[in-house]
C-alpha cells in the first residue's frame, strides 16, 4: 500500500506548479488551467484521506468539487471571452479599470 | 393584537405606495397614515394606566408576544407594547407623519411614490421602536429606522445632502454599535439569572441583583461601564453636546416634511431609549454620574441656544434650538422626581409638536421665496398673511409661551428639578438651564423681527402669493393640537406619571 | 340672590371671545369687530361691578377650577381668588378697557387702519389676560397670564408690522419683559420647591407658610437650597420673583422697552400703562404682600429701587418733545411711587396710587390721541400750541389729568402721592434705604410738575405754531366720551380715600379705600391691610408735632414742591411763543435726552452676546464638528493609502496569497512549537 505522505507530496508538487502558473503567466486561459491544477491538488489531498480513513465523504467531496471545476471553467470561458471582445487579448495584467 | 395590526399596516401601506403612481402618490399615502393615526386614537381611548411597563408590578397594555427563535441559550420574541410613556410617543408618531406628508405635496415634486414610500416606511419602523419591549425586536426597529432617513436626506435633499445623508448615517450607526455593546455586555453579566431578551424581565433581574461577575470583570464595573456606552450611544441620537453636530446638516439639507419627522420623532427616539435604558436599568449608575449629566444638560441648553443666536439660516436655528431643548429633556430625566421624569417625556411630546410646526412652518415661506437665510428677505407678513400669523405663534410656542404645550413641558422639567434631592446643587442647575428661556426668545424673536416684519423686500422675480390651502392647514391643526396639549397637559401628562413614578422610585438617594 | 362668584370666569372669557371672535369672523363684521370688543368688555365691567358689590355684600371666593396637571408632589391648579383688591383690580381693568375700545373707534376705525380685526383681537386677549391675571389664585396661573399679557404687548405694539420701528419696539418689549420674567419663573419654581404650594391665600397658601416657618414660629419645615436660613431663602425668593414686576412695571434697569412701545396705538398705550400689562407688576406685589412683609430686606430694596425710578424717569421726562414720549416716562415714574409706597409698608397708598393712575393716565393717553387725530398723527409738542380753544373738551379732560398727575390738590394724584410720601416718611426713620427712597420720591415731585405742564403748555397754550394746529381735525363722540368719564374720574378719585381729611378733622370713616382693604366689608383672612401691617416689619413714628403734624407737613411740602414745579413750566414754557431753553443743560441735556445711555449699554450687551454666539459658533464648527469631519477624513486618507496595494493585477493578488499563506502556517508552527 502507498503511505498516504506519498500521496501529500504529489498533491503538493502540482499545487505548486499551478500556483507558479498563476504567479507567472500573463495569459489567462493559462491561468484557468493553472485554477484546475490547484484545484486537482485539493481533490488529490480528499481522495487520499478519505481512502486512508476509510470515510467517503472525502471523496463525495471530491465529486462536488469536480463538478463545481466545471461550471468554473464555463463561467471562466465566458469571462475570458468578453475579455478578448473588449481588449482584444486576454492578457489579465490589462484591465485594471476595476480596482477602485 | 392591535398593534402588530397597526405595524404591519404602515408597512404594506409603504408598499402600496411605492408601486402608486408619482401622481396621486402623496394623496394615497395621506389617506393611507390617517388610519394608523385613528388606530393610535383607539389606542389612547382604551389605554389603562398600570405603571411602567419594565419595572416591577407594571401592567402592559396591549401586550402580544410570540417566541421567535434562540440566540446563546436566550429567546428573541416578537414581544411588543404599551405603558404610559410609550403611548404618548405613539400617537405622536401617528400624528406627525400624516401632517408632515399633506406637507410633501408642494415642495416634492419628483419620485413622489417612493419619497412617500420612505415616509410611510419610516413610520412603520418608528412605531415598531415605541412599542417593541424585546431587544432585538427594538434594535431591528431602531435600525431599520436609518434607512429610509438616509435615503429620504440623500435623495430629496438640499445641496449638499449626501455629505448631510452620510454623516447622519455613519454617526448615529457608529453610536448604535457603542450602545450595542454596552447592552450586551449587561445582558451577558446577567448570565443566567435572564433566558430572554425582554426588557422587563431584564430591567427586573438587574434591579434583583442579578448582575454578576463577567470576564472577571465587578458587577458594578460592568454596570457603570454598560451605562456609560449606552448613554454616549443614546447621546448621539438626541442629540447632546458635543456629539450634536450631525443635526443641524440633516435639518439644513433634509426637505421639509423630513425635518419635520426627523426633529419631531427620530431625535425622541433617543431620549425615548435613554428613559428606557439608562435610566429605567440602570437608576443607581444614573445617579451616581448626576453632575457631569447634569452639567452636559445646562450645556445643551446654553450652548445649543448660542449657537442658534448665532444662525443666519431659518433651520439651523430651529435645529440648534432643538439641541437646547433635549437638554431640558436630560435635565428632567436626571433629577429622578415624579415631575422631573414626567416632564422630560412630556417635553417630547410637545418639542415633537412645536419643533415640527416650526419647521413645517419654515418650510413653507421657503416653498414661496426659496431662501431661508434671514437676511435674505423681509416682510413675509403682509404676502402670507396666515402662514406668518401661525409661525409667530409657533414661534411663541417654542419660546415657552404659557398655555401652549412647550410651556407646559418646560415648567414640568423646571418644578421637578429645582427641588430634587438625586441631584446635588439642583437649584444652580435648574436656574441656569432655565436662562435658555431668554435666550430662545431673543433669537427667535429677532429672527422673525428681520424675515417676517418691516417693508417687504425680497429678490424674485415672480409674485409671492399666499401659501396654498394644503401647506397652512397642517400648521393649522399642530398649532390646535399645541393648544390643546398647553391647556389640559394631563390628557397625557396623567399617564406619563404613572409611568414615570416606578422610575423615580428605583432610585436610591443618599441625602 | 344669584351667586355673583359663579360669573367670575365670564369676566375673562367674555373678552377671549372677543378675540376668537374678531380673529375669526372679524372681517365680516362692521368696525372690523369693535363692537364685539366693546360688548364683552361692556359685560365685563358690569360683572365685575356685580363682583365687587357682592364683596361688599360680605362675599369672599377662593376656589380651585381646574387641575392643571396633578401629581403626587404637587398639584398645579387654576382657582379665582376675589377678595377686595382683586374686585377693585377686575373694575379699574375692565372698565379702561371698555373705554379704550370705544376710543378706538375715533382713533383706528375713523382713521382709516388695515387690520382692524387683528387690532380688535389684540385688545381682546390683552383683556381677556390681565383679567385671568388678576383673578389668579396662585403664583403659577399668576405667571402664565403674566406671560400672555407680554405676548398682547407684542402684538399690539408691533401692530403696524410693515414699517420697521414697530416689530422692534415690541421685540424688545418682550425681550426685556422676558429677561425679569426669567427671574420670576424662577421665583415660581422655587416657591413650589420650597413650600410645594403656590396658593395666594388661605391656610396652606405659601405666604401663611412662610409666615409659620420663619422664627419666632418655626412651626413649619420648609425645603431651603443646601441648608439656607429660611428668612436669608424667602428674601432670595421674593427679590427673584421682583425681577418679573421689575420688567413688567418698567422700573429700573428693565424699564427701556416702555418708552420705545409708543410704537403701538395710542389706545394700547393707554390700555398697557394704565390698567394692563404695567399694573400688572404692582398689582402682583400686592397680591403676594403678605409674603413680601416678612422680609424687610426685600421691602427696602423695592422701596429704593422704587423711589430711583420715580426720580430717575422724571428727569428724563424733563427734555422730550414727544407728547407720548412724555407720558411714558411719567408712566415709569408713577410706577416707581406706587413700588415705593410697597417698600415702605404703604399697601393701602400702592392700590390707592394704582387706582387713581389708572384713571388719570388713561385719560391723558386717550387725550394724547385725541391731539394726534388732530395732528394728523404728527406727536412733536413744538409743532402744537394753541389747541386750548380749538378742542376744548379734550384740553379741559386733559388738563384735569395733568393736574392729577402733578399732584395738585385736590385731584385724585394728589391724595394718593401724597398717602406715599406720607407712608414713606414716617416709616423711614432708622432705615437708610426707605429713606433714601423717600427723599428721591419727594424730589421727583417738583419735576413731575414741571415736565407735565411743560407738556401741557406747549401742547394747549401759547400761539399755533403749525398750520395743523391753526386747523385741527375735529374729533368725534367716541373720543370725547371715553375723554369725559376718564376726566370725572380723574377730579374725583381722591373722594375714596381722604386719610389726610379723616386725620385732621377726625372724621372717622371716610378713608373708604383703607376700609375696604381692611376687609372691613368682606374679605379673606390673612389678606387684609391690618394683617400686613401687623406682621411687617415697620413701626410708624410721627415726625413732627404728632400724627396730624406730620400729615399736615408732609402735604403741604409735596404741594408746594408740586406748585414749584407747575410755577416754573409756566415761567418758561407759558408764553405765547415759547423757546426750547433744555439747551441751558448743556451737557446734560444730551445724558438725558439720550436716557442715561442705557438702551445703548442694553444694545451693546445685546451684540456683546451676539459675538459670543459668533464665537460659539465658529467653535462649534471648527473644533467639535472638526473632529467628527477629521475622524471621516483620516479614515479616508487613511482608505487612500491603503488601496494602493490594490493594483488591479491578478497575479499580484495570489503572489499576496501565497505570501499571506506561508506567513499564517510559519506563525502557526512557530506558535504550535512544530520547530522546537
Amino acid at each position: 500500500m502507498v503511505p498516504p505522505q506519498w500521496y501529500l507530496f504529489l498533491a503538493a508538487a502540482v499545487f505548486c506548479i499551478g500556483l507558479f502558473g498563476i504567479l507567472t503567466r500573463r495569459d489567462a486561459l493559462y491561468f484557468l488551467m493553472s485554477v484546475e491544477l490547484m484545484m486537482n491538488a485539493a481533490n488529490i489531498n480528499f481522495v487520499a484521506f478519505a481512502f486512508y480513513y476509510g470515510d467517503l465523504t472525502g471523496q463525495v467531496f471530491a465529486l462536488f468539487v469536480i463538478a463545481l471545476a466545471a461550471a468554473e471553467v464555463a463561467i471562466g470561458i465566458g469571462i475570458i471571452l468578453v475579455l478578448y471582445r473588449n481588449f482584444g487579448e486576454i492578457d489579465v495584467t490589462v484591465p485594471t479599470e476595476m480596482r477602485w | 393584537m392591535i398593534l402588530e395590526a397597526l405595524i404591519a399596516f404602515s408597512f404594506l401601506s409603504a408598499l402600496v405606495v411605492l408601486l402608486a403612481p408619482d401622481a396621486w402618490a402623496g394623496r394615497l399615502a395621506f389617506g393611507l397614515s390617517v388610519v394608523p393615526f385613528a388606530g393610535s386614537l383607539y389606542l389612547w381611548s382604551a389605554f389603562e394606566a398600570g405603571g411602567n411597563a419594565l419595572t416591577d408590578g407594571g401592567t402592559i397594555a396591549f401586550k402580544s408576544r410570540y417566541e421567535w427563535l434562540e440566540v446563546g441559550g436566550r429567546s428573541v420574541s416578537w414581544f411588543v407594547g404599551l405603558d404610559g410613556i410609550s403611548l404618548p410617543l405613539v400617537v405622536l408618531t401617528t400624528f406627525l407623519v400624516p401632517l408632515a406628508i399633506v406637507s410633501a405635496w408642494t415642495p416634492i415634486d419628483e419620485r413622489q411614490s417612493q419619497f412617500y414610500g420612505l415616509m410611510l416606511f419610516m413610520e412603520a419602523n418608528l412605531l415598531g421602536v415605541f412599542t417593541a419591549l424585546d431587544f432585538f425586536l427594538w434594535f431591528v426597529f431602531w435600525e431599520a429606522v436609518l434607512v429610509p432617513m438616509y435615503f429620504l436626506i440623500g435623495v430629496w435633499g438640499g445641496p449638499r445632502r449626501k455629505y448631510a445623508a452620510i454623516k447622519f448615517f455613519v454617526y448615529t450607526n457608529a453610536a448604535s454599535l457603542l450602545m450595542f455593546i454596552g447592552f450586551m455586555s449587561l445582558v451577558l453579566a446577567l448570565g443566567d439569572s435572564v433566558s430572554s431578551f425582554g426588557l422587563p424581565e431584564i430591567t427586573q433581574a438587574i434591579a434583583d441583583g442579578g448582575l454578576g461577575e463577567w470576564f472577571g470583570i465587578a458587577p458594578e464595573t460592568v454596570a457603570m461601564g454598560a451605562f456609560l456606552a449606552m448613554f454616549a450611544g443614546f447621546a448621539v441620537k438626541v442629540p447632546i453636546v458635543p456629539v450634536h453636530t450631525w443635526l443641524p446638516d440633516a435639518h439644513v439639507e433634509a426637505p421639509t416634511p423630513v425635518s419635520v419627522l426627523l426633529a419631531g420623532v427620530l431625535l425622541k427616539m433617543g431620549t425615548y431609549a435613554l428613559l428606557r435604558y439608562n435610566f429605567t436599568m440602570l437608576p443607581d449608575q444614573a445617579s451616581a454620574l448626576a453632575v457631569p449629566i447634569g452639567i452636559i444638560a445646562v450645556v445643551s441648553v446654553i450652548y445649543g441656544a448660542m449657537l442658534a443666536l448665532a444662525q443666519k439660516d431659518l433651520k439651523r436655528i430651529v435645529a440648534y434650538s432643538s439641541v437646547s431643548s433635549m437638554g431640558y429633556v436630560i435635565l428632567g430625566l436626571i433629577v429622578f422626581t415624579e415631575y422631573g421624569v414626567g416632564g422630560a417625556t412630556f417635553q417630547m411630546v410637545a418639542h415633537g409638536l412645536v419643533s415640527g410646526l416650526m419647521f413645517m412652518a419654515v418650510g413653507v415661506v421657503y416653498n414661496a421665496t426659496h431662501t431661508r437665510m434671514v437676511g435674505d428677505m423681509a416682510g413675509m407678513a403682509d404676502r402670507m398673511p396666515v402662514t406668518v400669523g401661525i409661525l409667530v405663534a409657533g414661534a411663541f410656542g417654542y419660546m415657552g409661551l404659557p398655555l401652549m404645550a412647550g410651556f407646559a413641558g418646560e415648567f414640568f422639567v423646571f418644578v421637578g428639578s429645582f427641588g430634587a434631592e438625586a441631584l446635588p446643587y439642583a437649584p444652580l442647575f435648574t436656574a441656569l438651564a432655565m436662562f435658555g428661556i431668554v435666550i430662545v426668545a431673543g433669537y427667535l424673536l429677532s429672527a422673525m423681527q428681520k424675515t417676517l416684519f418691516g417693508p417687504f423686500r425680497l429678490e424674485t422675480d415672480y409674485e409671492v402669493g399666499r401659501a396654498p390651502v394644503h401647506d397652512v392647514a397642517p400648521l393649522a391643526v399642530l398649532l390646535a393640537a399645541i393648544i390643546v396639549l398647553g391647556v389640559a397637559p394631563d390628557l397625557f401628562f396623567e399617564m406619563i406619571r404613572d409611568a414615570a413614578l416606578p422610575v423615580v422610585e428605583g432610585v436610591s438617594v443618599d441625602g | 340672590m344669584v351667586n355673583a362668584f359663579a360669573y367670575v370666569p365670564a369676566v375673562v372669557l367674555l373678552p377671549f371671545f372677543s378675540f376668537l371672535i374678531a380673529l375669526g369672523a372679524g372681517r365680516y363684521l362692521p368696525k372690523g369687530g369693535a363692537f364685539g370688543g366693546i360688548t364683552a368688555t361692556a359685560g365685563s365691567l358690569l360683572l365685575s361691578l356685580w363682583v365687587a358689590a357682592a364683596v361688599a355684600g360680605g362675599g369672599e371666593y377662593n376656589e380651585t377650577i381646574y387641575t392643571w396637571a396633578g401629581g403626587e408632589q404637587f398639584e398645579l391648579t387654576f382657582g379665582l381668588l376675589i377678595d377686595p383688591l382683586s374686585a377693585l383690580m377686575l373694575v379699574i381693568v375692565s372698565l379702561v378697557a371698555v373705554l379704550v375700545h370705544v376710543f378706538s373707534l375715533g382713533y383706528m376705525n375713523d382713521e382709516g387702519e388695515t387690520g382692524l380685526p387683528r387690532y380688535y383681537a389684540g385688545l381682546g386677549l390683552f383683556t381677556a389676560s390681565m383679567l385671568g391675571f388678576v383673578v389668579a389664585d396662585n403664583l403659577l396661573m399668576a405667571f402664565m397670564f403674566f406671560e400672555l399679557v407680554g405676548l398682547c404687548s407684542y402684538l399690539l405694539i408691533g401692530f403696524h408690522f410693515r414699517e420697521p420701528g414697530p416689530p422692534s419696539a415690541a421685540k424688545k418689549a418682550f425681550l426685556v419683559t422676558r429677561f425679569g420674567d426669567y427671574f420670576f419663573l424662577v421665583g415660581v419654581v422655587a416657591v413650589f420647591a420650597t413650600f410645594g404650594t403656590a396658593a395666594f391665600a388661605g391656610e396652606g397658601s405659601f405666604p401663611a407658610l412662610a409666615a409659620a416657618a420663619l422664627p419666632p414660629d418655626g412651626s413649619v419645615d420648609v425645603w431651603t437650597p443646601g441648608g439656607l436660613d429660611v428668612g436669608t431663602w424667602f428674601t432670595v425668593i421674593g427679590l427673584l420673583v421682583l425681577g418679573g414686576v421689575i420688567g413688567k412695571s418698567a422700573q429700573f434697569p428693565l424699564h427701556t422697552w416702555l418708552p420705545d412701545a409708543m410704537e403701538g396705538p395710542t389706545p394700547v398705550s393707554a390700555l398697557i400703562h394704565a390698567a394692563t400689562m404695567v399694573a400688572a407688576g404692582v398689582y402682583l406685589v400686592a397680591r403676594m404682600y403678605g409674603f413680601y412683609t416678612l422680609s424687610p430686606t426685600a421691602l427696602a430694596v423695592i422701596a429704593f429701587i422704587g423711589g430711583f425710578t420715580a426720580l430717575f424717569a422724571a428727569t428724563m421726562g424733563v427734555v422730550k418733545d414727544e407728547l407720548k414720549q412724555v407720558l411714558a416716562y411719567s408712566t415709569i415714574s408713577q410706577y416707581g411711587y406706587m413700588m415705593l409706597a410697597l417698600g415702605a409698608g404703604g399697601y393701602v397708598a400702592a392700590v390707592f396710587h394704582l387706582t387713581t393712575h389708572a384713571f388719570f393716565k388713561a385719560l391723558l393717553f386717550l387725550g394724547a390721541g385725541s391731539v394726534i387725530i388732530a395732528m394728523h398723527h404728527n406727536e412733536d409738542m413744538w409743532d402744537m400750541g394753541g389747541l386750548k380753544s380749538r378742542m376744548p373738551v379734550t384740553y379741559y379732560t386733559f388738563l384735569a389729568g395733568s393736574l392729577a398727575l402733578a399732584g395738585i390738590f385736590p385731584f385724585a394724584g394728589f391724595w394718593s402721592k401724597d398717602e406715599i410720601l406720607y407712608e414713606a416718611l414716617v416709616h423711614a426713620p432708622g432705615e437708610p434705604l426707605l429713606f433714601g427712597g423717600y427723599l428721591m420720591g419727594l424730589l421727583a415731585v417738583p419735576v413731575t410738575a414741571f415736565y407735565t405742564f411743560r407738556m401741557v403748555f406747549l401742547t394747549f397754550h401759547g400761539e399755533p405754531r403749525t398750520e395743523t394746529a391753526r386747523d385741527p381735525e375735529p374729533v368725534r363722540w367716541n373720543v370725547k366720551g371715553p375723554l369725559t368719564v376718564l376726566g370725572s374720574l380723574a377730579v374725583v378719585t381722591g373722594l375714596i380715600n381722604m386719610v389726610p381729611v379723616k386725620t385732621v378733622f377726625e372724621l372717622k370713616g371716610i378713608d373708604y379705600l383703607h376700609r375696604w382693604l381692611n376687609n372691613e366689608w368682606g374679605g379673606i383672612e390673612g389678606l387684609s391691610s391690618h394683617h400686613y401691617a401687623d406682621i411687617g416689619p415697620y413701626s410708624s413714628q410721627p415726625i413732627v408735632g404728632g400724627e396730624v403734624g406730620t400729615v399736615l407737613a408732609g402735604a403741604a411740602v409735596s404741594l408746594g414742591l408740586a406748585l414749584a414745579g407747575l410755577g416754573l413750566a409756566w415761567q418758561l414754557y407759558g408764553g405765547a411763543s415759547p423757546a426750547e431753553h433744555t439747551a441751558k443743560l448743556g451737557g446734560i441735556k444730551d445724558v438725558l435726552y439720550n436716557n442715561y445711555y442705557l438702551d445703548e449699554l442694553q444694545v451693546w450687551l445685546a451684540y456683546r452676546t451676539e459675538d459670543v454666539a459668533g464665537v460659539a459658533d465658529v467653535f462649534d464648527q471648527g473644533i467639535i464638528d472638526g473632529v467628527v469631519n477629521g475622524v471621516s477624513s483620516v479614515s479616508l486618507a487613511g482608505g487612500g493609502r491603503i488601496r494602493l496595494i490594490q493594483t488591479g493585477l491578478v497575479s499580484q493578488y495570489a503572489g499576496m496569497i501565497t505570501l499571506g499563506l506561508i506567513a499564517l502556517l510559519v506563525i502557526l508552527s512557530v506558535g504550535g512549537g512544530w520547530f522546537l
